[in-house]
């Protein structure tokens, strides 16, 4: 598992509202159809208090994505993907 | 706190109430649905139904809960609220060292005792976040007696390892689909709030929400006197807002102005009471808002049956808490302020450290926590105080918080983190404003006594001890309860590492501290503390008094502490260990050995380095009393090891060298005793103890001429000793060395010098040590005056000791007066009736009399059944307690 905070898209059924987005500050909020999608860069810690976030308010999730497309190995040497 | 009565226009659920009904006949039923599925609407309208036949302990978890024996005692308090009992127990109270295991049993028992069966609802068990209590928790349910169950909801799938439930099939789960609501009962739900919907109107409702409870019920608040309610479900519908957030602001939108700001501003309390909302709005008449909004079915619950104290539904508050947070920013600090004013107040410690902390005011935070730090400890909420150390921002390090730290590491073990915050925590007092001065000095100079006595340092404990000198000076009434906390503990400290010295000197300032301290305790109503002084107390008893007494005294520290149900605490080991030995030492090896099993299950959850030797010595004593040498061996080798790493505390570990020389003397070893024997330093050497240690080993070479030799200063005086028992032992190992060497009349009058030095306490054990059987059989009866007791040792000696069954009673009308049971003690021996008579200065006639008495009390026909009977009936030891 990597320590490092990597981009996570997490998508949620219906549009949130200001109040429910203040609750997710460090994220960015885009609506995609008839749901939102909040994006941002997470560690782990961060996004299971995301997570609990969304399950105290009650809200849909739909599912959660890693946007880091490539995972390299340290020896690798390569530079991660954004 | 019970259910809150089922508010109306919640409808009448049947299908899931049978539903639940049916689960509940199981052994555990686990409601699993996300927030608003209407969890706890159910439960409460299951439990409010007439003809509820169970009894229900309700208990919903707090929010976060990370302490597990704040969970276990709010349970333990539920089950007997459920039950009513009145036993002679004490309600339940905390106690700093937590003991997870006891309190498990303890409910368990509870549940077993009440017999027509108790249901456990836990309500918001996701919010329990200790994993130890998880870990109970679990057995708990798997050990739920027969008329038990238990209902448990939340809002995830929980870490509960209940695999064996369920294959056997006893447990149940009603799950989010379950809970759901149908069409149908979505129009229920509109006709009894008397909204009127047209059919389409209904099931967009249903289909929008999902039949997601919270949202139909927030739904039908708006829709209630909506003056076009078609429209507002068209509207609902098409929007694409999430249900919670769209309807939440419809709700407070229709509410006046004063209502949404009392709303908006309670959102960050737990729990509101009228005052307190008072004091957030800044207007009176909250208490009455409060009452027509859970009346009104509005997510707003009451707590308590006077309708006092409320809470929202956590859903409910989380929106609003944002809400706030959004439009009213610079307002929030100010709350926080003020609600932590109004707990500090009314003595709610923790709820007024946590809004100081929300508040963003870490120093006054951390003075708080410090200050309280002694009595939220004492109350047993220790895990709540490291959790909201955890809280504090990791950066900025508050130096009044190394105080709490050196608390928690102390609470720990972690000895030497402990002096390192101690350190920080005095050199920051010394700077510290005046007026909190002194109360930081106090607090540290109590936590250094605390350190030292776990060190075993006395010297470091009684220069502490300084202030208690002082007497109480606090200004406030928080002041001299903070005070009397602090004190009572040093008390019990300093009287404690006094006791733990062994040392003749130490002794009454021991006893003194000790009493004071149990005084103190008791009125300022800390039994724990209490209990801790007494068994300390009734440890410490032996050095100046008589092994009844001390036996009295610790007898009455473990009732008392079995009486609040910490008769299996760490804090009653001392009392148990004493009394296991002192009936070691008197030849009691069987009760003895019951007194040691309980030392060793109390002390499973601490095992300190200073009772742990204790408890091994005893056990090895125990095993030679016994004539078992090599189990003795093995623990005293195991309570010598435990010396060595007692750096400081030397009494103890110096005990035990003796013992274990003689058993490997005993055991042939004499080669390893030798040599252990030529380590010692000069001084211990030359102490009586080591000398008789040496007379073993000669005896053990078959030197008896030596063995003299060795006891001749422990006889004569010149040695120093512990106390008269060592001379006691040098009379036998004497006396057996004479009889090895042919000197009959010499080995005699050891061996009654012996018994005289015997009687006072009535010790058995070095006779049995010392393997001293055919020394005392060759002993003329009529050349000694301690028939009595010969007899009773030598039946300890042929393994006659009292049988290990439940002591059955004579009934009184049976009972043998104190007279006849002088004269019972003398039948075992071969002295007649006229002997007996003459030892105990009274007329044949009076003996004869007392006899026939006992032999009609004891429905036998001789002296021999007679006997038997009275060991049978333990009423030969009976005799020993004066």
């Amino acid at each position: 598992m990597d320590p490092t905070p990597a981009r996570f898209a997490i998508r949620i059924h219906g549009h949130l509202g200001a109040t429910v987005l203040s609750a997710f500050p460090a994220l960015m909020s885009r609506r995609h159809g008839a749901d939102t999608v909040l994006t941002g860069l997470l560690d782990r810690s961060a996004l299971y208090g995301v997570l609990a976030e969304i399950e105290a308010l009650g809200l849909d999730l739909v599912e959660v994505r890693c946007l880091t497309s490539q995972r390299k190995s340290p020896e690798s040497g390569d530079r991660r993907s954004p | 706190m019970t259910v809150a009565r089922a508010t109306l226009r919640l409808i009448d659920r049947g299908d899931l109430l049978a539903a639940l009904d049916r689960a509940a006949a199981g052994k555990v039923t686990i409601i699993s649905a996300p927030a608003g599925s209407g969890k706890t609407s159910l439960l409460r309208a299951w439990a409010d139904r007439p003809g509820q036949p169970q009894r229900l302990a309700v208990l919903q978890v707090q929010r976060d809960q990370q302490d597990a024996q704040q969970f276990w005692l709010a349970l333990v308090s539920a089950v007997r609220d459920a039950s009513g009992t009145t036993s002679g127990a004490e309600p339940p109270a905390a106690t700093p060292d937590f003991n997870g295991q006891a309190m498990v049993d303890r409910v368990l028992s509870e549940l077993a005792d009440a017999s027509d069966g108790i249901t456990l609802v836990i309500d918001d068990l996701h919010e329990l976040s200790s994993p130890e209590a998880f870990a109970q928790l679990t057995r708990l349910l798997t050990g739920l007696p027969p008329n038990a169950h238990a209902i448990l909801t939340t809002r995830r799938d929980l870490r509960l390892r209940l695999h064996q439930l369920r294959l056997t099939g006893e447990l149940a789960e009603i799950r989010a689909a379950d809970l759901r609501f149908t069409g149908r009962e979505t129009r229920e739900l509109l006709d009894a709030s008397g909204i009127t919907l047209s059919e389409a109107g209904a099931a967009l409702l249903h289909q929008r929400t999902e039949g997601w409870a919270a949202g139909l019920r927030l739904a039908a608040i708006s829709l209630a006197g909506h003056p076009d309610p078609e429209r507002f479900v068209a509207e609902f519908s098409g929007s694409d807002r999430t249900v919670a957030e769209y309807l939440i602001a419809e709700m407070l939108e229709r509410q006046s102005a004063d209502v949404q700001d009392l709303l908006l501003r309670t959102s960050l309390l737990d729990r509101v009471n009228g005052e307190l909302a008072d004091l957030l709005t800044g207007r009176a008449g909250s208490e009455q808002i409060l009452l027509s909004l859970e009346d009104a079915n509005a997510f707003v619950v009451s707590l308590n049956p006077e309708r006092t104290l409320f809470r929202y539904h956590h859903l409910f508050a989380d929106l609003l808490r944002l809400e706030l947070r959004r439009t009213l920013p610079e307002e929030v600090p100010v709350l926080h302020r003020r609600a932590a004013g109004w707990f500090t107040l009314h003595g709610q410690v923790v709820n007024a450290i946590r809004h100081t902390q929300a508040a963003g005011d870490w120093a006054d935070a951390a003075r708080l926590l410090a200050d309280h730090s002694f009595s939220l400890t004492l109350d047993g909420q220790a895990q709540t105080m490291q959790a909201l150390l955890r809280a504090f921002p990791p950066g900025a390090d508050q130096p009044e918080l190394a105080l709490v730290r050196a608390m928690g590491d102390l609470a720990q073990g972690r000895l030497d983190e402990a002096a390192a915050y101690l350190a920080v925590a005095e050199t920051y007092a010394e700077t510290a404003p005046p007026e909190r001065q002194r109360r930081l000095q106090v607090a540290v100079a109590s936590l250094r006594l605390s350190l030292a006595r776990r060190r075993g340092h006395l010297a470091g404990v009684i220069e502490q001890a300084r202030f208690l000198a002082s007497p109480v000076t606090g200004q406030s009434d928080e002041d001299i309860a903070l005070d009397s906390d602090l004190r009572t503990v040093a008390l019990m400290n300093l009287g404690t590492a006094e006791a733990w010295t062994l040392g003749l000197p130490e002794a009454p300032d021991a006893e003194r501290h000790l009493r004071e301290g149990a005084d103190l305790a008791r009125e300022i109503g800390r039994p724990y503390l209490e209990v801790g002084c007494l068994a300390q107390l009734g440890f410490a008893s032996l050095v100046l008094h008589s092994y009844a007494t001390t036996q009295r005294r610790c007898r009455e520290a473990i009732a008392l502490a079995e009486r609040h149900g910490w008769g299996a605490e760490p804090v009653i080991a001392p009392a148990l260990i004493m009394l296991a030995g002192t009936m070691v030492w008197t030849g009691e090896f069987d009760e003895g050995e019951r007194w040691l099993q309980r030392t060793r299950q109390a002390l499973e959850t601490d095992t300190g380095p200073d009772i742990t030797l204790l408890l091994r010595q005893t056990a090895g004593l125990l095993h030679a009393g016994r004539g078992r040498n090599h189990e003795a061996l093995e623990e005293f080798g195991a309570a010598e090891y435990l010396g060595s790493q007692l750096a400081e505390s030397q009494a103890l570990a110096t005990r035990t060298t003796r013992w274990l020389l003689a058993t490997q003397a005993r055991l042939g070893m004499t080669g390893h005793a030798r040599a252990l024997l030529a380590a010692l330093d000069d001084e211990r050497a030359s102490s009586g103890e080591i000398r008789n240690t040496l007379a073993v080993i000669c005896l053990a070479e078959g030197d008896p001429a030596a063995a003299l030799d060795a006891v001749a200063d422990v006889l004569d005086g010149t040695a120093s000793v512990l106390g008269y028992v060592t001379v006691m032992e040098a009379h036998l190992l004497a006396g057996l060395a004479y009889r090895e060497l042919g000197d009959q009349r010499a080995a005699n009058q050891a061996a009654e010098s012996a018994l005289a030095l015997a009687e006072a306490d009535r010790l058995v054990l070095p006779f049995a040590m010392t393997g001293s059987a055919e020394l005392l059989e060759a002993l003329p009866r009529h050349e000694t005056a301690h028939a009595a007791l010969l007899a009773e040792i030598l039946d300890v000696l042929h393994g006659l000791s009292p049988a290990a069954k439940e002591q059955s009673a004579l009934s009184p009308a049976e009972e043998l007066s104190p007279g006849e049971l002088r004269v019972l003690r003398y039948l075992p021996t071969n002295l007649s009736r006229p002997e007996i008579a003459s030892e105990l200065s009274v007329s044949l006639n009076t003996v004869s009399t007392h006899v026939r008495s006992i032999y009609s009390k004891l429905q036998v026909r001789d002296r021999s059944s007679a006997v038997q009977r009275a060991r049978e009936l333990r009423l030969l030891a009976a005799g020993r307690t004066r």
